[in-house]
């Protein structure tokens, strides 16, 4: 066999991979090591290390409220965004409906619409039905964020679903409901969980549609935001640091059940 | 269990009369759902509207609405309107646009901006995406992918605040620069059009990567293997064979980079500096004022929204990507 990739290029990928991976990762290692310097300010280089910082997060009444406080919006957008994204999935890939396509291009809308323009519709729009900001409003916001992102996750389990499933449990005497609930449901949970984890990731973290919506109670990102404006400090490593790490455990947690769905 | 043959022909011909265990059966068996949603399914059409009428709504309330009534503002002299009922239409809040340098420079420069990102992060990424997608053995394929999926989940706010870390006068890279001796004061990166695209490169990556390792993924091995012995070099094996079958990747991987950074927002607030006010921040300032600069802050997001969506679709047009995947 000829070498079809002379041992040159295939070489130069492999260092731009890992060129590209330090690229990714060493602003985030940076940050979480500038989290155990002792000493208040924020430079380089780190010569004592404590751990204080974090107990200082750890009892801090703000950064505990802020995160609960986003925690709380990030269930309450994903039980709307999946309710709402299911029953799109579902809708859009019914046979024999008129304007499907019309349909899955308009309820894919919010995702093509840069963040700022739909933080600031959704403002104006909440001002026309007279919602105030606040909770409400930045809920309703961030569902509608995240619903395309559902749908097209549900669609892509819903298409490997055997059609006479349904059908057979239809034959087999189940209520629609009851086909529903036994059959969709349960063949769709993988993708269900990969769908919601989404969902709760790009609430807790989001911070355009919460800045124009929001009310006085700072979610997560606007207290961060209002800190690093406010000046560079360990404890900002520390709590990001914090945040990082919960962030993506539960991210990679979700990779492993949205790849499993796909098997 | 109550009989449900009366109210359930379908199950009564076919079946004997089903049981259903757990809650599902005590709410399916209920003559309260049996006389109301499940009389009405057994209707095509009311089953249909079942199925629609929610989401349809949703759509038209949540995902139309907004940008309509945007839209519908934009063309406002003032609002909240007049209390004597005189909705005047005008169109000043566009032409106020094209009046002023003050706003006109920042569309521009925010347009360049997302230009230089999206190409910039095309021909970084695209080599990694492919060395994943071609070179990696396909059992640690997932595993080179998730190494680079970690930061993704980090978040906005986190990550940008980590490239301030990077790039800071005291930051590791000035001071490692010290160190080594190659200066002896920091060059100052923060707060220029420097670190604001270092950044927002950064923030946006995986947009471009995702969309561009399963296009190259796709591509049929054997069909690169048999170029190569029709004997195309390697350039003229990604210029020929390669780069036209990865296409639908960079279309939707470039649509999403390009859509993202025309309307990046808090990436500017703490990264960039004077010199780089860029369109969403002079939008925002007129919904941040006060109130009666909304006509004009809906006209500049309307122009936005406009120009970047015509942008993406002439894109496609010409490069002819299928469609824009968005995961």
């Amino acid at each position: 066999m000829r070498p079809y990739f002379a041992d040159l290029p295939k070489t130069a990928l492999g260092a731009a991979y890992w060129l590209f991976a330090v690229y990714l990762l060493l602003p985030l290692a940076l940050m979480t090591a500038m989290s155990f310097k002792d000493a208040s300010f924020v430079a380089f280089p780190i010569t004592d290390w404590t751990l204080n910082w974090y107990a200082q997060v750890l009892n801090d009444k703000q950064f505990i409220e802020a995160s609960l406080y986003s925690v709380g919006i990030a269930l309450a957008t994903t039980a709307t965004a999946t309710v709402i994204g299911v029953w799109i999935a579902l809708l859009v890939s019914t046979e024999g409906i008129w304007g499907k396509a019309i349909i899955f291009a308009l309820a894919c809308l919010p995702a093509v619409v840069p963040g700022l323009i739909n933080a600031i519709s959704m403002r104006i729009f909440i001002r026309t039905v007279d919602i105030p900001t606040g909770t409400a409003a930045i809920i309703l916001s961030h569902a509608v964020h995240a619903v395309p992102f559902v749908v097209i996750m549900v669609l892509t389990r819903l298409r490997s679903m055997p059609a006479n499933l349904i059908d057979a449990a239809r034959d087999l005497g189940a209520d629609p409901l009851v086909a529903f609930l036994r059959v969709t449901i349960p063949y769709l949970m993988p993708a269900l969980l990969g769908g919601m984890i989404f969902c709760v990731l790009t609430s807790i973290d989001d911070f355009v549609r919460t800045f124009f919506l929001g009310g006085y109670k700072p979610t997560l990102p606007m207290l961060i935001f209002a800190k690093v404006q406010g000046g560079m400090s360990p404890e900002i490593n520390a709590m990001a640091t914090i945040v990082l790490i919960v962030t993506a455990a539960v991210g990679l947690y979700a990779e492993r059940l949205t790849r499993r769905s796909r098997n | 269990m109550v009989d449900t043959t009366t109210t359930h022909a379908r199950s009564a011909k076919t079946a004997p009369t089903p049981r259903y265990a757990g809650w599902i059966g005590k709410a399916v068996g209920s003559g309260l759902y049996r006389h109301t949603i499940g009389r009405l399914a057994d209707s095509r059409r009311v089953r249909l509207a079942m199925l629609a009428g929610v989401p349809l709504l949703w759509i038209a309330a949540l995902h139309i609405g907004p940008i309509f009534q945007m839209g519908r503002i934009s063309f406002m002299a003032d609002y909240p309107p007049a209390p004597d009922g005189g909705s005047a239409y005008t169109l000043a809040n566009y032409e106020l646009f094209f009046s002023d340098q003050l706003y006109f420079m920042p569309f521009v420069r925010s347009l360049i901006f997302a230009a230089v990102v999206t190409v910039s992060t095309l021909v970084l990424v695209y080599p990694v995406a492919y060395y994943v997608a071609k070179i990696v053995q396909p059992k640690n394929r997932m595993r080179a992918l998730l190494l680079l999926l970690i930061p993704f989940w980090a978040g906005e706010l986190i990550r940008t605040f980590s490239v301030i870390m990077l790039l800071a006068n005291r930051g590791a890279v000035n001071v490692a620069l010290r160190e080594l001796g190659f200066i002896d004061r920091p060059i100052p990166m923060l707060y220029t059009s420097f670190s604001l695209s270092f950044g927002v490169i950064y923030l946006l990556a995986l947009y471009m990567l995702l969309p561009l390792y399963s296009a190259i993924e796709k591509i049929p091995t054997p069909l690169i293997h048999a170029a190569a012995d029709l004997g195309a070099g390697p350039f003229q094996r990604f210029r020929r064979v390669i780069l036209p079958l990865s296409k639908d990747g960079i279309v939707s991987g470039c649509s999403l980079v390009y859509l993202t950074s025309v309307g990046v927002f808090a990436a500017p607030l703490l990264l960039g500096g004077p010199n780089t006010v860029i369109f969403p921040e002079v939008i925002a300032t007129l919904f941040h004022s006060s109130n009666d600069k909304w006509p004009e802050g809906a006209a500049f997001a309307m122009l936005l929204l406009a120009v970047s969506l015509s942008t993406v679709g002439l894109f496609m047009r010409v490069i002819g990507g299928r469609s824009v995947r968005l995961m």
